[in-house]
């Protein structure tokens, strides 16, 4: 073609062949390929494929408590060792006030309390003491315990058995999980919503008016039973040994115990629990899993060799649960399940076969439309189309980006939208083929002429889009990002692709005159 | 080809500004009564602007809706019940007190209607945080899209233009808002999606005029601006009813056949494809006259 430059036909058709190449992985179905070609296939997003899409948050204002209880018990030991009285005791939110019947010892107070702790502010006003904790000091809480829920989500979902999840922190305290396929995400949510904090602690039997008055002395607490919340019991608050010390734990059956999870400690834990209960044979020990008692055996001799079973009224599915969250440890503080989308595969697949069909039909109501309006040149524009949707795809697939319910709408949508710089550019072709011009210049000035209209046109809708991409969560992103790939996708058919073939009909058909 | 070319007009000189006044009017007085709708009204939040719960369920043939409402009605407060394209595939929605019941309540409502259902195939829970971050964000798209856009069209031609665009795209998202109040459709994350798709669909009309107008500014000097404006969008009517009616059988094809979650979309996209072409002609174009606009000669 002399009217063509042989680089731009270069140009046009390599990146058209590596559209229509790169898009074959999506259409041709291979489950698990290793090969890295057919790895440029198009994600499906939860939404298409089924799973689920979980947000959660760390509770770290209840970290936040625990600290200032434990400035409070903190506080406490040190006036009881330098023989002042506490008066009162109010705590706020981020603040604690403790006033002393005297003065006299508040600066040693301070000076013994500061000893174990630092970047708190702890200020004196007559007999009273006043510790706040400071903004650095909360957000020091709230980091270390993202990450560490972070850690042990992860290791839950992985015991869970869930393949392929994506675990990663969102904003200041929040986790998103996208978990492909999962058939049951109501147990993966009980997984996530226990804390999983197991503590072994001396039950006291003997101070029986406290327990009747609800009413823990210092260095007790009240805790009530898991199966009977009635059933109370009075215990240490200190445990002597916690979950933190566990090595492992297993599911298991005993014949006359039932479902059990069986554990085993790491040599400090055993030390520490031989000890113990070496001390206080006869005497009940409970098991605390996150608040409440499951259960709380008399011990009848030392247990040194660090190994033990748990046995509550289980089933089996509730003793495997259990050791799963034994081994993966506890999360810090507890976990809110603030937004839940679970999409089965029976959904999933309908939208995309709806989806399909959808985008087919509407493609060739659009093609049909096309030809019948423009004739041969809408024939060219329907070319332009379905190069247009390879390119699509193509993209899609080798940027690794997700496809979307929206999205598939987006590709629709596109379908409609992208014909409209192919229009553009035969609107004005027919403007100028009234005058008495060459047939090449006017091909050459419709498309000259509508270049900066599309381009105008079409970095706006860009614009809406990229915003979209910024505000939109999920789904949504998938739409925002369908629609400006086949922006972009549209000008570069319609003024590269569109205008190569209008070049080469025209030239093989040798036409004087263009019939548009 | 069989005369079908027909139906787009060639050398069309339709006096489209002789009716502005009308049509101002028109919309003034409708963007009004939007307004009024959106604030009294409101808008038919779904939940994830408002929070909740929402299951979709496949039940067996002989399930009916007022059964499973007499199963769960005992235990739950703000339920409600709907049909999702056929007869067996029901949404349920159910309001949520706080957070924290969110697992419980799927769990509950899977336990009660478990043996009438062939299978879950969604469930959505939105805490009430997070819906109002959502429509926050919402919201600022929305927002940063026209300032985005008006800043665009700004740099690219005057800043009159830009004002036109921007006017004629807050009319076309009130506009839209108050069909959607009217018709009680439920305001989602995707109706969200579809004013902004919306809004740069009517933008891309919008500006293919705006651009006709700044080359006929330059080509004739000694027109009437009326008639400059009037035959502008001449020029390019026939480009305006070709997308048009493409992007709408298009949307057409995804109402009828893209299934039901994509309807609320599709439908809200059809609405706005109309709501657009007609302000670029009627709403964008007049602005520009307010301003008796015509720009020094740059060339």
């Amino acid at each position: 073609m002399k009217n063509y430059p042989i680089w731009k036909t270069f140009i046009v058709l390599t990146l058209v062949c590596l559209g229509i190449i790169f898009a074959i992985p999506s259409f041709v179905y291979k489950e698990d390929s290793n090969n890295w070609f057919f790895e440029n296939k198009v994600n499906l997003g939860l939404d298409l494929q089924g799973g689920s899409h979980i947000l959660l948050e760390v509770q770290s204002d209840v970290l936040i408590k625990e600290e200032i209880e434990n400035f409070i018990d903190n506080i406490r030991l040190i006036a009881r060792d330098n023989q002042s009285k506490i008066n009162d005791i109010i705590a706020n939110e981020n603040t604690l006030n403790i006033k002393f019947d005297d003065a006299s010892k508040i600066e040693d107070i301070r000076t013994d309390f500061l000893q174990n702790y630092n970047n708190i502010n702890v200020l004196i006003n007559n007999n009273v003491l006043k510790i706040k904790i400071t903004d650095n000091y909360i957000k020091e809480i709230q980091d270390s315990a993202i990450k560490q829920s972070l850690e042990i989500v992860r290791k839950r979902i992985d015991e869970s058995g869930t393949k392929e999840p994506l675990i990663q922190r969102s904003g200041k305290n929040r986790i998103l999980l996208q978990l492909p396929g999962i058939k049951d995400p109501e147990r993966i949510k009980e997984l996530l919503g226990k804390t999983a904090k197991l503590t072994f602690h001396m039950v006291d039997d003997e101070n029986i008016s406290s327990l009747k008055a609800n009413l823990a002395p210092f260095g007790k607490m009240i805790v009530s039973d898991f199966y009977d919340p009635d059933v109370k019991y009075l215990v240490e608050k200190k445990s002597s040994v916690g979950g933190e010390n566990l090595v492992d734990a297993k599911a298991s059956f005993d014949p006359e115990e039932g479902h059990a999870v069986s554990f085993r400690f790491d040599t400090t834990g055993a030390q520490k629990f031989g000890k113990a209960t070496s001390e206080n044979i006869g005497k009940r020990f409970a098991v605390i899993l996150d608040g409440v008692v499951i259960t709380a055996p008399v011990i009848r001799s030392a247990i040194t060799g660090g190994n033990g079973i748990i046995s509550g009224n289980f089933n089996s599915q509730e003793s495997s649960d259990l050791a799963v969250l034994l081994r993966a440890g506890a999360l810090p503080a507890p976990l809110l399940i603030v937004e839940e989308r679970s999409v089965g595969p029976g959904l999933g697949a309908d939208s995309i076969q709806a989806g399909k069909i959808a985008a087919i039909i509407g493609m060739i109501i659009v093609s049909i439309f096309m030809i019948l309006i423009y004739g041969v040149f809408g024939v060219i524009a329907n070319i332009s189309l379905i190069a247009n949707i390879f390119i699509i795809i193509s993209l899609l697939g080798t940027i690794g980006a997700t496809l979307t319910l929206p999205g598939i709408a987006g590709i629709v949508l596109t379908i409609g939208m992208a014909v409209d710089a192919n229009v553009l550019i035969f609107e004005r072709i027919k403007e100028e083929n009234h005058k008495k011009n060459k047939i090449f210049e006017i091909v050459k000035k419709g498309f000259d002429r509508a270049f900066s209209t599309i381009l105008d046109a079409n970095i706006t809708t860009l614009i809406a889009a990229l915003l979209l991409f910024v505000f939109g969560s999920g789904p949504i992103k998938g739409f925002s990002i369908t629609l400006s790939l086949g922006v972009i996708a549209s000008m570069f058919t319609a003024l590269m692709l569109t205008n190569f073939l209008v070049y080469l009909y025209l030239t093989l058909t040798s036409k004087k005159e263009i019939n548009l | 080809m069989f005369g079908l070319n027909k139906i787009i007009p060639t050398n069309s000189n339709y006096n489209f500004l002789i009716l502005r006044r009308n049509f101002l009017i028109l919309s003034i007085v409708f963007i009004i009564f939007s307004i009024f709708l959106i604030f009294f009204k409101g808008l038919n939040f779904g939940i994830d602007f408002k929070g909740g719960t929402l299951i979709e369920i496949h039940t067996h043939d002989n399930v009916s809706i007022g059964e499973l409402r007499n199963i769960l009605s005992p235990n739950f407060n703000d339920l409600s019940l709907q049909e999702f394209g056929d007869k067996n595939t029901i949404i349920i929605r159910l309001q949520n007190i706080n957070n924290q019941e969110s697992i419980e309540t799927i769990n509950i409502v899977k336990n009660l209607i478990n043996e009438k259902v062939i299978e879950f195939r969604r469930s959505e829970f939105v805490g009430p945080t997070i819906s109002s971050e959502l429509l926050w964000k919402g919201f600022q798209a929305v927002s940063f899209s026209l300032l985005a856009i008006l800043i665009y069209i700004w740099l690219r031609f005057e800043w009159q233009f830009g004002f036109g665009a921007v006017v004629a795209l807050t009319h076309d998202v009130i506009f839209t808002l108050g069909i959607l109040a009217i018709f009680n459709v439920e305001f989602s994350l995707s109706t969200i999606a579809a004013i902004l798709t919306i809004a740069g669909y009517s933008i891309n009309d919008t500006v293919v005029i705006f651009d006709r107008v700044r080359e006929n500014l330059r080509k004739y000097k000694k027109m009437e601006l009326v008639d400059l404006f009037n035959f502008s969008i001449n020029n390019t009517l026939s480009r305006t009813i070709m997308t048009s009616l493409t992007t709408l059988l298009a949307l057409f094809s995804l109402f009828i056949f893209g299934g039901e979650v994509i309807k609320p979309f599709a439908l809200t996209m059809i609405v706005g494809v109309f709501i657009g072409t007609y302000s670029s002609v009627f709403i964008a174009v007049p602005t520009l006259l307010i301003f008796k606009f015509r720009p020094q000669d740059d060339d």
